[in-house]
């Protein structure tokens, strides 16, 4: 995996900019299966992600990985980010992270 | 003589033609009234009356009660002209004349012999009257109140002022309070003040006392139109300041109050101001009232509320209000609003009415809360344009929506007065940038910064009484004297007063705290910080006290004021809330302001 680069704040909507690319989000857990994790994404739409979730699981969980299409993430890094996430507030930070202040985290 | 009017003196003016001298007449002034700022008789010679006008000049004679109503003058010089639009009907244009006698007891009238003329005794006592006791005397005579319109000029409210002499207001009463007695050093008293609205919109409130109260108090009456003079002005207090004005009026038994009755003119209803229900998160525990209108969803039963200061028992009724903004508000309507209005709407409650209420006071339970205050005015149904639109979009689609309260947008936290966290929000620069702020009366603010600094060798905490926290001396055997409470305590409670500094990322002020605050701060008592503040030994707990509050967040609901030390006014900034920092809605504020700012550059 790529270490180098930085993770970008990605929701449902973003994540096909950085296919390929390293990326980190916040969902809301609905399904967990063996080997992957079915989340909402803070812009309502479905992620898949792939790879050892964590045996627990909180209502929230935040993914670092790499984006595989425009709805997978293959996570390495997995943490679990409690029952109270306000997720609209980390929806408008991913569109100003990659709109007029992307110069500050990419 | 002297002290008679001149015989068939008007006959032989009215005759003269240009070429004769002019005789130097003497008349009885009947029906003296100010027209501006001159003064119009009727002049009486016994057998006839004239009209007459006195010049400008002459009105302090009349003020100062040289020249009297029933007095006699000496017409020195004067012009007979022709009343306008009257042919052959003339007035006395007087532009010299004499007082000659004060006040006669009564209107000449010839019906005597002619030999022997009249002799009318002047009153014995020279008794000075204002113009104002004239106006009220010959009130008797008064001619009806259409003519008395006619010559009257109305000045508007915005015109009036202290130093402005004869004025005559036409106005709507918007409002009427109760006849309130008081009891002061001075004695005892009644009042009670109405307030007036005039055509332009322009209000200000009027105040009666005692004998002007008793005569005033029936004859005002909500919704009417009144003619008023002879009141006073003066600045307006602004502590008690109900009416955007700068000054205010007192009315006394001289003032002069005359209902409109047979003319139209149109003075404006009630001017609302009103402010959308979402926007009402700025207002609350401030002084200023707000004006609402909304359609009535709901309507409580009536529910009686014991009043703390006298425990009294009042009625209240709680009533919901929606509006387009899509937001509800609770407005509690308090003593004869909640029983007879609130009966009123409850009766109309499946009509879903629509209201419009000014004067409100704005409170923070639950998030946001209205509540009426003894000026509040409602309104039910109103003719305007606001509740025409409010109906119609209630019908289409209000009705069916699910709202949301305004109090709920808010995330809920125990704390009393968190609400007003985020009322007023500024950084600290804004303390440091402007050094005069609270400079009448405090200003209050709400801000977010962490505790940057405590020092550990200032004076924390004074010695309080345990029963009224007041500063107690130590007594001379043991224990502590409150002189509040005239008692004494073998133990007393310390409470905190301390310094601390706070900082954020615009800057850094020092804080004044109490003891309530400063124990959310410190978290724990003065009386166990004092405690590890005197333990021995290693580990310097009280130093590790105060180590934990450094650097920690807090939101602050602070006043702001200037005080003087060493003749030097300085700002001081006094901790009145402290609550936790809420991430989520602060995140929300910052989004806001992100936003703010893109619009502004733009």
């Amino acid at each position: 995996m790529d270490t180098s680069s930085p993770a970008a704040f990605v929701n449902g909507a973003l994540l096909r900019r950085y296919i390929g690319q390293k990326v980190r989000a916040v969902v809301q857990v609905i399904r967990s299966d063996i080997g992957s994790v079915t989340g909402k994404s803070t812009d309502d739409q479905q992620i898949v992600v792939k790879g050892s979730p964590p045996p627990s699981l909180t209502t929230f969980l935040e993914v670092i990985g790499i984006a595989e299409s425009d709805n997978t993430i293959r996570a390495d890094v997995w943490t679990n980010f409690g029952d109270n996430f306000d997720a609209g507030n980390y929806n408008e930070l991913c569109k100003l992270a990659n709109g007029e202040f992307r110069h500050m985290f990419i | 003589m002297e002290n008679t009017v001149t015989q068939d003196g008007i006959a032989s003016v009215l005759s003269l033609d240009s070429s004769s001298a002019q005789p130097q007449i003497i008349v009885q002034v009947v029906d003296l009234k100010p027209v501006g700022n001159r003064y119009t008789f009727n002049a009486n010679d016994g057998k006839m009356k004239i009209k007459a006008m006195l010049p400008a000049t002459l009105s302090s004679e009349i003020v100062s009660g040289k020249i009297q109503n029933l007095g006699l003058i000496r017409l020195v010089d004067y012009t007979p002209n022709d009343i306008p639009g009257k042919s052959g009907e003339k007035y006395l244009l007087v532009t010299k004349c004499e007082a000659v006698a004060s006040a006669l007891d009564s209107e000449v009238k010839s019906e005597v012999k002619a030999s022997t003329g009249i002799t009318l005794k002047p009153k014995q006592e020279f008794v000075a009257k204002s113009a104002s006791q004239i106006i009220n005397e010959q009130r008797g005579n008064a001619a009806p109140a259409a003519r008395m319109a006619m010559t009257r000029r109305v000045h508007p409210l915005v015109s009036l002022n202290p130093y402005q002499g004869s004025w005559t207001i036409k106005v709507r009463v918007t409002n009427k309070g109760v006849l309130r007695t008081y009891k002061n050093a001075r004695g005892e008293g009644c009042v009670f003040n109405v307030e007036l609205t005039d055509e332009e919109g322009t209000q200000i409130q009027a105040t009666m006392f005692n004998a002007a109260a008793k005569k005033f108090y029936d004859t005002f009456q909500k919704g009417k139109v009144y003619y008023i003079s002879r009141g006073q002005l003066k600045l307006a207090n602004k502590q008690f300041k109900t009416v955007q004005n700068d000054y205010e009026m007192t009315l006394n038994e001289y003032s002069e109050v005359e209902e409109a009755g047979s003319e139209e003119m149109f003075i404006p209803e009630t001017k609302f101001n009103f402010v959308p229900i979402d926007e009402l998160g700025p207002y609350v525990n401030q002084k200023e009232l707000v004006d609402v209108i909304g359609v009535v969803q709901s309507v409580s039963p009536t529910m009686s509320i014991r009043r703390k200061s006298d425990n009294e028992m009042i009625p209240k009724r709680d009533i919901v209000l929606a509006d387009e903004t899509k937001k509800t508000v609770v407005v509690s309507l308090w003593n004869d609003l909640a029983t007879d209005l609130g009966q009123e709407l409850l009766d109309m409650a499946d009509k879903y009415p629509v209201i419009a209420i000014k004067s409100l006071k704005v409170g923070d339970f639950q998030g946001v809360s209205l509540s009426t205050i003894s000026k509040s005015n409602v309104v039910v149904n109103p003719d305007l344009p606001e509740a025409a639109k409010l109906k119609s979009w209630y019908d289409s689609e209000g009705k069916e929506m699910s709202m949301s309260a305004i109090g709920n947008g808010m995330s809920p936290s125990a704390n009393n007065g968190s609400r007003s966290m985020y009322s007023d929000r500024v950084c600290l620069s804004h303390f440091t940038t402007n050094p005069s702020l609270g400079e009448d009366k405090p200003v209050f603010f709400s801000t977010r910064a962490y505790i940057s600094f405590i020092k550990p060798d200032q004076a924390m905490w004074y010695r309080g009484c345990k029963t009224c926290n007041k500063k107690v001396t130590e007594a001379m055997d043991s224990g502590y004297w409150c002189e509040g409470c005239q008692k004494k305590d073998e133990e007393c409670s310390l409470r905190y007063i301390m310094a601390v500094k706070v900082s954020d990322s615009t800057g850094e002020a020092w804080f004044s705290a109490f003891n309530d605050e400063a124990e959310k701060m410190i978290g724990c008592t003065a009386d166990e910080l004092n405690k590890l503040k005197a333990e021995e030994g290693e580990g310097n707990e009280f130093q590790t006290k105060l180590k934990e509050a450094t650097w920690s967040s807090h939101l602050f609901r602070v006043s702001v004021s200037q005080q003087e030390y060493n003749s030097e006014k300085r700002q001081r900034i006094t901790v009145r809330g402290v609550a936790p920092v809420d991430f989520a809605a602060e995140t929300r504020l910052l989004l806001q302001d992100i936003s703010k700012n893109n619009k502004s550059s733009q």
